[in-house]
Parts: structure tokens; sequence; C-alpha cells
């Protein structure tokens, strides 16, 4: 078996809108090992869900751009065709679960026939009594009760719900599942409870997870890598023990400085201005409006830049992969 | 001569104590019906709560969704009539507040929504936004309504302002516009704050700026500021004092200070564990997290409303009686027998 579950090289996602092509997804690459977490973080509208719905070839109709690589298990996904993609990889290999899940059921069918679906759709010897079997397994997994399968969604609460299209998205074994903001319409609690399930999933079956969040507190349950995105870019990427308290991107930086915390009193800071536009986006750093440590060199486009522990950052401050002090 | 004028700040101090809001035992119930004639049940949406303001407060108010913090603050803001229990604004009872007396009122407190496109009207300008409260509170001089208009979105740094001034709120950022909603709120000079989430639906960048505005307008106008929210993070860099409510009831008040340092009621402990810090040593341990859900409204548990959830339930008390507010020091307070012995009621 491959140790490298996940692999995108080069992903661009341009989509055509009236007023120029929106650079949604930008030359974004990064690898991602069986097994392990990676949260993709960052403002709303920098990307992060284009990024999920690229890789899962959830497309909208006005796409401009759409190539790269996305080399899964060894095979590159983006040569199949349409229909080998549908019956081999969606739902199969990659699942995911959608933002605001708990209102993606449909209200007019029972939670049973919604999640063996995925089952039967994908397996075609699947029996519809093993079929229900493996999902009466789910819903334990998940922490559900079974008598719950035979319910419609208006009748369990958000947190059931959402841990219902976990449930979807797990039941057909796939390797690879992607949580666009499972928790953040979610209470306190019944997101701890929900990051809890996570966890144990994680560890006892071993799936690799991409989770898109905005909340770097939550994203710590779950993440063994970070990754940072910023106007359709993924300016860093790395390790997430490293990148709690020793982030190298100035947005990175910026980003930890603006999250509140609990049990340590630190002083907030924001990131003046606002993300630029991505339909035209700066030749340049993307960042350099908003950086405070912004040189000549950052009006030309960063490279990626290698640092130590296996840390990733595209910014001109880096170059001798060390941070450069400019006047 | 002197007399008087000891007299004179003895009266003053005397008025100083009167709080800008206070509550008596108030209930918000709801009425549900079968077929539309019936009574079937109450939603005691708020059942039974008591509070002091003073002027220059902020205090928090904390719980999660359907623990009745909305409702409270929309029973503050006059838009439910309490059931039961009194509210008083400066000494005078809401109760009896005239027509008049309930549009001044109206006047004296601000409003900030969660969700900030929702809360602005789509159709009307930034300038009509904030032109309107103005012209219904009968501010008729033009230059005067002009010149206001220019202080407030000052005041929000809602900057160039001839810029602003002819957008319509889709124009606008998030963070923009819910610079606008708070320049709408502050318009009429407030004593009084209610922000419902103000800034849950914002990005953590853009929510520090929003946070640090709110925390200047209420020292610059020493402003009494109600911060509604679930997310116990932000409080700190907020408010003085923090509430935390539970099914319908407050069940812990205490100084922010006091309460970020030793939470003492089961419930708030259990916000407190579950809240994440971004640390990697999160990734190693699992949370605890009290089983079941917070109790029917329609139907509440009786005794404590936390008993069924609660892992230090004392059998016998808790599921029985309700327990009354224990002081712990000066500082903090809680709904809670496990504090009989150490507190005084």
């Amino acid at each position: 078996m491959n140790k490298t579950l996940l692999e995108v090289k080069n992903l661009k996602l341009y989509f055509r809108t009236s007023k120029g092509p929106v650079q949604a997804v930008d030359d974004v690459s990064f690898k991602l090992n069986r097994g392990k977490t990676l949260a993709v973080v960052g403002e709303s509208g920098c990307g992060k869900t284009s990024l999920a719905k690229a890789v899962l070839r959830l497309l909208p109709r006005n796409i401009m751009v759409y190539s790269g690589e996305i080399i899964l298990d060894g095979e590159d996904i983006m040569q199949y065709n349409e229909e080998q993609f549908r019956r081999d990889i969606r739902w199969k290999k990659i699942a995911m679960v959608p933002q605001a899940a708990m209102n993606s059921l449909n209200p007019v069918l029972r939670i049973v026939d919604q999640i063996i679906e995925p089952l039967l759709i994908h397996d075609r010897d699947m029996i519809k009594d093993k079929a229900l079997a493996r999902v009466k397994e789910m819903f334990k997994i998940v922490g559900l009760p079974e008598d719950f399968l035979y319910r419609y969604p208006f009748e369990l609460s958000g947190g059931m719900r959402q841990r219902a299209t976990i449930a979807m998205a797990l039941a057909t074994n796939p390797e690879l599942v992607i949580l666009d903001e499972p928790s953040s319409a979610l209470d306190l609690l019944t997101q701890a409870n929900l990051m809890n399930v996570l966890k144990r999933i994680k560890h006892d079956f071993g799936t690799t997870f991409i989770l898109i969040t905005h909340d770097i507190g939550t994203a710590s349950e779950l993440a063994d890598e970070i990754a940072v995105m910023y106007a359709g870019e993924m300016v860093e990427k790395c390790h997430a023990e490293y990148f709690y308290t020793d982030a190298r991107h100035p947005y990175s930086r910026k980003l930890m400085s603006s999250v509140p915390t609990l049990r340590e009193d630190k002083e907030l800071v924001f990131i003046p201005g606002q993300p630029p536009s991505l339909v035209n986006p700066p030749i340049g750093c993307r960042f350099a409006e908003r950086c405070e440590q912004r040189f000549a060199k950052c009006s030309e486009h960063p490279p990626t830049f290698d640092l130590e522990h296996d840390q990733q950052v595209q910014c001109w401050l880096y170059t001798a992969g060390e941070e450069v002090k400019h006047a | 001569m002197p007399d008087l004028a000891v007299e004179m700040q003895e009266t003053l101090q005397e008025e100083e104590r009167v709080p800008v809001l206070k509550a008596v035992n108030l209930h918000t119930w709801f009425e549900i019906r079968k077929f539309g004639f019936f009574k079937a049940g109450d939603v005691r949406a708020l059942d039974g709560v008591d509070f002091e303001l003073y002027q220059g407060e902020t205090v928090s108010i904390v719980g999660e969704s359907g623990c009745g913090k909305s409702t409270l603050a929309r029973t503050i803001l006059g838009l439910h009539r309490p059931t039961k229990g009194k509210l008083f604004f400066n000494g005078k009872d809401m109760a009896e507040f005239k027509k008049e007396d309930m549009k001044a009122y109206r006047a004296s407190v601000g409003y900030i929504q969660q969700d900030p496109y929702g809360a602005l009207p789509p159709f009307m300008t930034v300038k009509r936004i904030l032109e309107e409260p103005l012209i219904i509170n009968g501010v008729k001089d033009k230059f005067e309504r002009q010149k206001r208009i220019r202080n407030v979105m000052e005041e929000v740094k809602l900057a160039p302002i001839e810029d602003f001034l002819p957008k319509f709120p889709h124009m606008l950022s998030g963070g923009q516009q819910q610079r606008l909603v708070i320049a709408r709120a502050m318009i009429l000079q407030p004593k009084m704050l209610v922000a419902d989430e103000p800034v849950s639906m914002l990005d953590a960048s853009v929510r520090v700026e929003i946070l640090q505005l709110l925390r200047s307008l209420q020292e610059k106008h020493n402003l009494v500021i109600i911060y509604i929210t679930h997310d116990l993070s932000t409080v700190r860099y907020f408010s003085e004092r923090i509430f935390t409510m539970y099914g319908a009831r407050i069940v812990e008040k205490a100084t922010t200070k006091a309460l970020l340092s030793d939470p003492l009621h089961p419930y708030t402990q259990a916000l407190f564990k579950a809240t994440s810090d971004p640390d990697a040593a999160n990734l190693k341990a699992y949370k605890e997290v009290p089983a079941g859900e917070p109790p029917s409204l329609l139907n509440p548990p009786k005794g404590c409303r936390f008993y069924p959830r609660c892992a230090k339930i004392i059998k016998g008390k808790c599921d029985h009686f309700e327990p009354p507010e224990f002081h712990i020091g000066d500082d903090q307070s809680v709904f809670c027998w496990l504090y009989e012995d150490q507190g005084k009621q």
C-alpha cells in the first residue's frame, strides 16, 4: 500500500463570470498520507470549499479552467471520464460531508432510505439486508440509536442529523472523507461530541480526512497537518504541532493571533484591509497589500519554499530556507 | 452651604446606585395551542431570571441555543411582554410604560443583530438606513441629521464617509455591514446596547475588529452592553461579568476573571472543557461531554434543570428541589446544591 493516499499537483479551478474569470483555486499542490487529517483553514471566500469540490469533481456549469493532477492511490483521477469517476471514485473512494450537512438531508425521505442509497448504487451485488446491517453498524459508530434510522430528518436534532450525514459518508467505507465545516452550525457541547466521534473513527478505522474549517480551535482536535489558504492559494502547509506556536507565513501568524483563546490571555490583533478580488488578483504576492513585512520582492509571485519540519511556505521572506529580516 | 453640597453628593451617589436595568423574577412563556383554540401548554423560554445592571457595565450571557438567551434579549428590548415578573429601567417599572415612554425607551436601547445582512433593508442606502431612526424620533433639522450621521460613521470607522453614503448593504463586506448595524444602533445615542451574537457570522480576523470597536464605544459613552454569545473564548476580551444560562434560567453569575479561573456550576465547567484552544495536545485526548440534550422547555425537569446530565448529582436533592442562589465570595454566585455548605444564600 502506498503511504501517500492523495497527491494534488498544480490544481486550478477558475469560474467564468460576467466580470471575468474567478480564480477560486489557483495552483494548489499538496500531499496527504494515509490515516492523517489535513485541516484547510482560511477566511471565507479563500477557496477552501472550491478546493474540496475540485477534488471530488462536483463542479458547477460555469467552469473555465479545471486542470492539474489529482493522484489518488497512485492513479491520476483527473484522467477518468465522468462515468468512471462517478462509478469508481465518488462516494466509493472519496466521500464528502457538505457544509450545513444537517440541512442537506431530504426532508420527505426517512433517514434509512437516504443512507442506504450510496451502498445500493455503488455495489450491484449488495442486497438490501446486508446494506441495512452495514448502516446499523455505522449508526452505532457515530453514536445514534438504531431506531432513529426509521425517523424523518425533522425528528432529529441538529447534532444528530450531522452525525447521520457522517454515517452516510462512511457507509461505503471510503478512503478519504472531506468534511466541509462539519461543526460550525452546532452548539458547543454538540460540537465537542462530534469531534469525539470523528476522532474515534480516525483512530479505529484509519480514515483519512480533509477538514475544511475557519475555526482553528476545533481544527486542532483532529488535524495532523494544517494548510492555510488565502485568496485561492495555499500559502502555508505544516505539521499541526508547529503551526500553533510557530506559523511562518505572515498571514498565518496574523490569523493565529486573531484567534481568541479561553485559557490564555493574549492581545488580539486583527488584519486590516480585505482579501483581494479573485477576479483580478495582484500579480505578486496576494497578501502583500495587507502585510507588514512586505518588501520590494513581494511584487513578484513567490514560489513555495521548503523549510525544516516538512513545512512549506509561499513567501519571499524564506528564500534562503530561513526567515530573512528586511528593514 | 457645605451641608447642601454634601447632601447633593449623597443624592448623586444614591442616583448612581439605581441600576439601569433590573429584572425581578422575569418569566417569558409562549403559549402553545392545539387546533388554534385549546391551550396545550407553555414553552417556558425564560423562567425566573433576576439581575441588576449598572451604568457602564458590560455583561456577557453565555449558553447554548434554546437556553433562552435570545428571548431574554428580546424581552429586554420590549419585543416580548414578560408573562410574570418585572423589568425596571432606571428604577421605573416597564409594565407601566405608556406609549411615549416606550418610544423613549426604545430610543435609548440599541440592538445589534446576529446576521448583519438580514438585519439591513436591502433597498435602502446607508444614508437612508441611518437617517430613518432620526426622522422617526423627531430630529427635524436636516443639517443636524447629516451631522449626526457623519459623527456616528466616523465612530464606527466607515470611512471615507462620502463613498459609503450612497451604497446599498449588498455592496458592503460582512465586517462593514456589521459596522453599519452598530452605527444604526448608536445613532440615537443610547444608554444601553443589546448585542445578540454580533460576531458569530464573521471571520476570525474581522471578529476581533468588531469586538474592539464595541469595546471602545462602550468606554467612550459609558454604555451598558449586554453581549449574548455561545462562544466562551470571546468573552474574556469583552465583558466584566458573565451570566451562564441553561434551560431558561441563569445558573451562574460571576465576574469574568472569577469565572475563567474557576467555573463553579457543572454546566459552566462542561462548556469550559468543550471549548478548544488551538493546541497540538488536543489531538491526543477525548473531550468530556455530558450525555443527553438540553431539557424540553415545555415540560422542564423538576428540581435543577441540569440534573439529568449532571455527573455530580446529589440523588434525592437535585432531582426534587430547585437550587437557590449561593454566593461564593464577592464575585461569584451559583445556582447549584453542591455549594450549599460553602456559600451563603
